[in-house]
């Protein structure tokens, strides 16, 4: 009974771990930009597959094939900024129309996907190889570098954000652009950044869970869904509150397939969602 | 003598809505000048024209010899033509301290960032208590310190001060006016907007009364109509 509890609980923290790493992604594009990227997950796709093609195909190596996939999908970030993106600024229906053009990218990424690598399953080298034990339940060296790696990852964003120059000049972009140019920021570069930034952080996610899992022109949907749950639950714009809400809705997922199982999971998830948005409209660790 | 600051002809307007129709002032080196005249007649529009927010229809504006008619905001404010909004928060979530450490954001402004740092804690002593506040919690007229705070931060050649008394109590009134007329003894050239004229006459060499659109009247500070006329100005009795 106890192994099953700490499997649970590790289960629910790599869970929590990629949802939060997904999640500061989004929410770092929302609170710049005001847009929600619906090709955020085809991007970790993106991420994961080159990662494997420069990795394994080309032999070059876990490490230069990991490099590989993040900046991929950062270059890849800053063009959909540029063309799908960029030209609908200060358009009264922004929000919307950046809706769909995001989607249009996302539908481009993984069908291209499926015509360049097939739909044949693979899988990435591991940076850790082996498993360890922690109290009872085994986990390979892999998840557990995932687990240790994330917070790691959220703390270094979080620095970068209220430290930097540069990150804070994004988070002054997100709260007020025409002050924000009139102290010298450039508004447009500022976009850029958050873009390229967002998709970095979507290859990073992308090239761990292709590690872990198999990788498929669809491996970023799903746990985009999460993400977008995560992301709201959490109450849109904070940084704190999204890494927060990554890790509950981690171990709540991790609990629910244990005691309702995989089916009934994603549907409970959405109902909490709605719930707690239903009481706290800001989210649950929103502030006003 | 070339003029610092030269504004040719400008239209502009939002939408299909005409706002400017064809302003024209300049500013020479070594001056200040303020803008003065009814709400809704172009003054904010002008000043977002200048400082690259918004884009004109026609028109030339020249600063330092170098047109900058379409240059981009962020460009302008990097060779030190700076424009303080009327006091509206201006990052809220951000406290006090950090935004003017953020101010000091383009080279030549990151050069003097420490002393200038030191001189708006010194002109504005409230800021300098609130430093870790966020400014979405600042009083009014904290806010507009904060605002011409962050400007100067900005290490500016020539400053642009929007309505920097606007809805203020007398007393805070009073604490603006006395900042602003230290800016001005620094050396900073001004382009002030107000609606107080007798509070321009002591700061600038000429004021520009913006009416319709357009530029209805220049005036010397040293040649200034008393004020019963300058009330006239603003309620059309004069030309009526």
């Amino acid at each position: 009974m106890m192994d099953t509890v700490i499997a649970t609980l590790i289960s629910g923290l790599l869970l929590g771990s990629l949802y939060a790493m997904m999640a500061s992604g989004l929410s770092l594009v929302w609170t710049t930009l005001g847009v929600f990227n619906f090709s955020h997950g085809a991007l970790m796709m993106l991420g994961a597959f080159v990662a494997w093609t420069v990795g394994e195909g080309a032999g070059l190596g876990v490490w230069i094939g990991s490099f590989s996939g993040i900046a991929a999908a950062m270059v890849a970030g800053v063009i959909i900024e540029y063309f799908l993106v960029r030209p609908f600024y200060g358009s009264r229906n922004m929000l919307l129309v950046t809706v769909m053009t995001t989607l249009a990218a996302m539908i481009i990424i993984e069908k291209g996907a499926q015509i360049i690598w097939g739909s044949r399953l693979k899988q990435s080298p591991r940076l850790f190889e082996g498993d360890i034990s922690i109290g009872g339940a085994i986990i390979s060296r892999q998840e557990a570098f995932i687990i240790v790696l994330a917070p790691l990852v959220l703390f270094a964003i979080w620095r970068f954000a209220t430290v930097t120059a540069t990150g804070r000049s994004l988070r002054a972009v997100g709260q007020n652009q025409d002050a924000a140019a009139l102290i010298g920021i450039n508004v447009n570069r500022a976009f850029s950044i958050a873009f390229a930034l967002s998709a970095g952080l979507a290859g990073l996610t992308g090239v761990l869970l292709g590690s872990i899992r198999f990788i498929t022109p669809s491996l970023g949907a799903e746990p985009l869904t999460k993400a977008m749950i995560v992301v709201i639950f959490g109450g849109l714009g904070s940084m704190g509150a999204t890494a927060g809400a990554a890790y509950v809705i981690g171990f709540l997922e991790a609990f629910l397939i244990l005691w309702l199982g995989l089916y009934w999971t994603p549907f409970i998830l959405f109902v909490v969602m709605i719930t707690v948005l239903i009481l706290r409209p800001n989210g649950l660790f929103g502030r006003k | 003598m070339s003029a610092f600051l030269d504004v040719e002809n400008l239209h502009a307007g939002y939408g299909t809505v005409p706002v400017l129709r064809g302003v024209s002032i300049r500013l020479d080196q070594g001056e200040s000048i303020g803008l003065f005249g009814p709400n809704g007649h172009g003054k904010t529009t002008l000043l977002r024209c200048i400082s690259g927010l918004l884009p004109s229809s026609q028109g030339t504006i020249r600063f330092d010899g170098v047109e900058i008619t379409k240059t981009r905001p962020s460009d302008i404010v990097a060779q030190g033509l700076v424009h303080a909004q009327q006091g509206n928060t201006l990052f809220g979530d951000m406290g006090v301290a950090e935004t003017l450490a953020l101010s000091a954001f383009v080279p030549r402004a990151r050069k003097t960032s420490t002393e200038t740092l030191e001189y708006v804690y010194e002109l504005f002593p409230r800021l300098a208590e609130r430093r870790k506040q966020l400014a979405k919690t600042l009083s009014g007229g904290e806010r507009q310190m904060l605002s011409i705070g962050c400007a100067l931060m900005c290490n500016p050649r020539l400053l642009i001060l929007d309505e920097p008394t606007l809805g203020l109590s007398p007393k805070l009134k009073q604490e603006l006016c006395d900042a602003t007329a230290k800016i001005a003894a620094r050396g900073i050239p001004l382009i002030i907007v107000e609606q107080d004229v007798d509070f321009l006459l002591t700061l600038t060499d000429r004021l520009y009364l913006i009416d319709h659109g357009t530029v209805e009247r220049e005036i010397a500070a040293d040649n200034a109509p008393d004020h019963a006329e300058i009330v006239k100005m603003y309620f059309g009795a004069e030309d009526a």
